[in-house]
């Protein structure tokens, strides 16, 4: 058992006499960068026993400059496998694939290993996973003596059976700092940041080293990079793994994940057919939609408990469900990855539905409990079973959250007592869900968040997601615009500082404002969350519904996109939208969720519910037992029946005698105009 | 009568090397410093756009007209590039790799032949356009960019989907990006985020709008430039990258393949297009029709006096 302290404490001394006896300067060929290392740490190019010997001693005899100036002086080309110094021409073709994505990062395999079938297995892996892998020392010859081939065009790179060859590992990492991270010469800060965040490496170390070399690979931690071992070392931080996880912890402690390009189903499977509906007549068999029970449920969890690409089915297979019948499933996807979080849970959720519709022979549709899922037969033909929409579930996620997600694994359950037990399980989660955003207030958070998707057709839109309105397609709420902004931080969805207050009642900011300004170009001057009248938000054009002032009665109506008849506004709602809508701010006029109808804070400014004076008969239906509760606990009770639909008027005159006729409150509050 | 003008501006675009000189490192007898405007075009003291000339290496993909136009000359990218150069008297040449638009393309050796091959026959700065297939996009660009090493190209196109090769190769060997986004200058500010999240430098991106043709979509180009040059202007530093149009879509609309052997309707309409789009804010217009060049350039040198004072 090497102690690391020590063995580290006589590698530095050791290191410090070598450099001190040594005799005539030699530095390498065909490289700009002088001796790399010490070249991008000091900003001094080594070029002479003198300059080294500066250098050295200015670095605090830090191992790394010193190990390589040692190896440097050395001046000894080992020949073919070993490549030992690589020349500059070639380091850019590498750094070339590391920032194109060809490799995914880099390791250093080091030391001597005592059976050539952990090595050649490790190195296996890591070939597979796509990283470029550096060997150093007495492992080199143990694989090429079992048969693994080496060589720079192969990935797996023999630097020199030197036990200070690994020098050359770090020599060119610093290179491709300098060559493609912008790092300059001299500036360490820089090349530790470049290190430790873009360059993602990796040290694997078997056992055997010298004491300068373990001084070296320690020395290496400075630049983030982490060392892991199989039994052999103690201490220093350095990390411990099985043969059979040694790599894949490695990858996952510097954030590296493989991608998922393909997924093997017997079922093409592309945004082109996600809009393609399986009739009745086409289908083999359907599961939900009120036929049978069914649900979805997305849960994160401890990567300890996901095993990646992993798809269980409890229950019959599709073979064994009868054609043509509504059978039950529950579909329950298990992601694990270290940015994932809970609040995540639900947009993800919201996926299962796009990715069913990618298959050409699956349709999804609804949510959570509600869901209707049906597999065509031409699918099931061709050999389409349920364990497929699990994989391409599992590959899909995994493809379309590549830096959020490190695995997913899927469980479809078709047998009708595990769906119905579990169900149960995920309608209190359903809950807990509504219950987390339900509660929050606008006050309860210092950030609200943008929404630009709808710049694409209203070029100067901004909706603006707080708790308590949710954007007015209804699609987004302030959780998803945090999430979605966490997930793509250079996307659609921006942090917003609210800033400071300007008028709390009709919820106008001066963070808000100054967002809004910027973010429509120059359009906007001003947005005032809960007003109508008052610089409203502006409107893309998939608002769920319309507010609008109706001034006769001094009360607003609501029109939805299901309602295609007549409004006592003269306009139907696509007459409407077409006048709001494309990013204009229209005072008297917005364009709302019908989930803003039940928020608090809904038209705070001109007085909230009891405006309401009109709404189509669809959506106070839709809505009724939320309104009359939201009405209830506002002391506004009564309200509801106040409220006409096109069954009592579609035209003014009629809206207004029954206005009078029921004592409307809008009629006697102050004037909107 | 006095127009009052007062924008109120507060930056200007980026300014972008474009070639090398022998004094700069490469082989090129001119380089472009482009970019650098205040104000929006044909105000104030901008700098002409810069036509290019584009050929490319496989002509079965080429425009029937431009075939017809340029004949034996699209069997033979050096001398078509010399011609360019010489005749045409082109401000910049582009590249276009066709041959990598060929099925299970894997000549990876013949990019760089014929990278370094046009490169020998103009001492015009090039544009290359490389692969547009994300599977061998790796390849391809290493391939570019190795062969134009210390030349300042101009490598294309990065797209949202697949930019890192592009990127890749631009940084490894000192040349710029083309960033191409469809008409939506979200995704414009969006795509030069990611370039520069790669490591490309910001003075090393050049903004795509994609052109459409006139007639078939162009107002939205147009509308799309002005916006982004109007972000760019006040400020938003995401965006204040010189723009590169080419209205290569005029040659397969239907109206000019309807004329196969009428030269001046594929003239008139690609002329039209560009210079449409250099009033829109374009720093380099991209013909490939031999005829547009004396009317575009006439147009331009009409637009663009000395000084607007």
């Amino acid at each position: 058992m090497v102690q690391i302290d020590t063995s580290v404490a006589s590698g530095i001394k050791k290191i410090a006499e070598q450099v001190a006896a040594i005799s005539s300067f030699h530095g390498y060929q065909d490289t700009a960068y002088y001796l790399p290392i010490s070249y991008a740490i000091s900003g001094s190019g080594i070029d002479s026993q003198q300059a080294a010997e500066q250098v050295f001693a200015a670095a605090h005899q830090s191992p790394l400059i010193g190990a390589e100036i040692l190896l440097a002086s050395r001046g000894v080309r080992e020949g073919p496998p070993y490549t030992g110094f690589i020349e500059d021409a070639v380091i850019r073709k590498l750094g070339y694939t590391l920032v194109d994505g060809s490799i995914l990062g880099l390791a250093l395999v080091v030391g001597n290993a005592a059976s050539a079938d952990y090595a050649a297995a490790i190195c296996r892996e890591l070939q597979e996973k796509l990283m470029l892998t550096f060997l150093s020392g007495g492992v080199i010859t143990s694989l090429t003596d079992a048969g693994v081939r080496v060589g720079l065009d192969l990935r797996l790179v023999p630097l020199g059976k030197d036990s200070l060859a690994a020098v050359h590992f770090a020599d060119i990492l610093a290179r491709v700092a300098m060559m493609f991270g912008g790092v300059v010469a001299g500036d360490a800060h820089r090349l530790v940041a470049y290190a430790s965040e873009r360059a993602k490496a990796f040290v694997i170390a078997f056992p055997g080293m010298t004491d300068e070399e373990v001084a070296f690979i320690d020395a290496l931690r400075v630049l983030g990079i982490p060392i892991l071992h199989m039994g052999g070392y103690e201490g220093h931080d350095w990390v411990q793994a099985g043969p059979t996880d040694i790599v894949r912890i490695g990858m996952e402690m510097r954030g590296i994940r493989v991608q998922v390009t393909s997924i093997p189903i017997p079922m093409a499977c592309s945004p082109a057919f996600e809009g393609k509906a399986i009739r009745k007549e086409e289908m083999y068999a359907e599961f939900g939609g009120t036929r049978s029970p069914a649900f979805e449920l997305l849960r994160v969890r401890d990567s300890s408990e996901v095993t990646d690409g992993k798809v269980i089915i409890i229950g019959p297979e599709i073979d064994t469900i009868p054609k043509k019948s509504a059978a039950p499933l529950g579909i329950i996807v298990e992601v694990a990855g270290k940015a994932m979080k809970k609040e995540f849970e639900p947009v993800l959720e919201r996926r299962i539905h796009n990715f069913i519709n990618y298959g050409e022979g699956s349709w999804h549709s609804a949510q959570r409990d509600q869901i209707w899922v049906r597999v065509s037969e031409d699918a099931v033909s061709q050999g389409l079973r349920i364990t497929d929409l699990g994989k391409l579930l599992a590959a899909k996620f995994r493809m379309d959250f590549p830096t959020l997600l490190d695995a997913v694994q899927v469980t479809m359950i078709t047998d009708r007592e595990q769906v119905l037990i579990l169900q149960k399980e995920a309608e209190s989660i359903y809950s807990e869900r509504d219950e987390r955003i339900a509660g929050m207030k606008d006050e309860d958070v210092t950030l609200y968040y943008s929404c630009t998707l709808c710049q694409t057709f209203a070029p100067n839109h901004v909706c603006v997601l707080t708790p308590e309105r949710p954007a007015l397609c209804g699609a987004l709420t302030w959780l998803d615009g945090k999430t979605a902004y966490e997930m793509s931080p250079s996307g659609a969805n921006q942090p917003i500082e609210k800033g400071t207050l300007i008028n709390d009642e009709a919820g106008e900011y001066e963070g808000v404002n100054r967002f809004v300004r910027q973010a429509s170009h120059g359009e906007i001057e001003r947005c005032v969350l809960y007003s109508i009248m008052d610089a409203p938000m502006t409107c893309c054009g998939c608002f769920e519904a319309v507010a609008m002032i109706l001034p006769e009665t001094n009360g607003i109506m609501i029109v939805s996109r299901e309602y295609k008849g007549d409004t006592p506004s003269g306009m139907t709602f696509s007459t409407l939208a077409g006048t709001i809508g494309g990013g204009a701010q229209t005072p008297g006029f917005i364009g709302i969720s019908k989930g803003y109808l039940l928020s608090d804070r809904f038209i705070q400014a001109e007085g909230g519910l009891s405006r309401i004076v009109w709404m189509p008969l669809v959506v106070k239906e839709e809505l009724e037992t939320r309104l009359r509760a939201k009405m209830e606990s506002a002391g506004l009770s009564g309200l509801y029946e106040k409220i006409a639909d096109e069954t009592v008027a579609t035209d003014i005159e009629g809206l207004l005698t029954f206005l009078t006729s029921v004592d409307h409150p809008a009629l006697s509050m102050a004037p909107l105009l | 009568m006095t127009i009052s003008y007062s924008p109120g501006w507060t930056a200007s675009i980026r300014e972008v090397v474009i070639g090398a000189t022998a004094a700069e490192g490469g082989t090129r007898r001119i380089s472009y410093r482009i970019g650098g405007e205040s104000d929006l075009p044909c105000i104030g003291s901008g700098r002409k756009p810069l036509i290019a000339f584009e050929i490319c290496d496989d002509p079965a993909l080429w425009p029937d007209v431009i075939r017809s136009a340029c004949t034996k000359l699209v069997d033979n990218p050096p001398a078509w590039a010399a011609y360019v150069d010489t005749t045409l008297q082109a401000d910049l040449i582009r590249l276009n790799l066709t041959s990598t638009r060929r099925r299970n393309f894997d000549a990876y050796d013949a990019v760089s032949k014929t990278v370094i091959a046009v490169l020998q026959a103009t001492s015009l700065p090039l544009i290359i356009e490389g692969s547009a297939d994300a599977d061998i996009d790796s390849e391809v660009f290493q391939r570019c960019g190795e062969a134009g090493e210390k030349e300042k190209l101009v490598l294309g196109t990065a797209e949202a989907a697949r930019y890192r090769s592009v990127a890749a190769a631009a940084i490894a060997y000192g040349h710029s990006v083309i960033a191409q986004s469809p008409i939506d200058v979200n995704l414009a500010k969006q795509l030069n985020i990611l370039l520069r999240e790669a490591g490309v430098p910001d003075d090393r991106i050049l903004i795509d709008p994609y052109t459409g043709a006139l007639g078939y979509g162009f107002e939205y180009t147009y509308s799309t430039m002005e916006r982004i040059r109007f972000a760019a202007l006040k400020g938003d530093g995401d965006l204040a990258m010189p723009m590169i149009c080419a209205p290569s879509d005029t040659l397969t609309i239907k109206e000019v393949r309807a004329a196969v052997h009428s030269h001046e309707t594929a003239v008139s309409w690609e002329v039209a297009t560009a210079v449409a789009a250099a009033l829109a804010g374009a720093t380099i217009l991209v013909v490939r029709h031999p005829g547009s060049l004396a009317p575009l350039r006439t147009a331009i040198d009409s637009l663009w006096k000395e000084e607007v004072a």
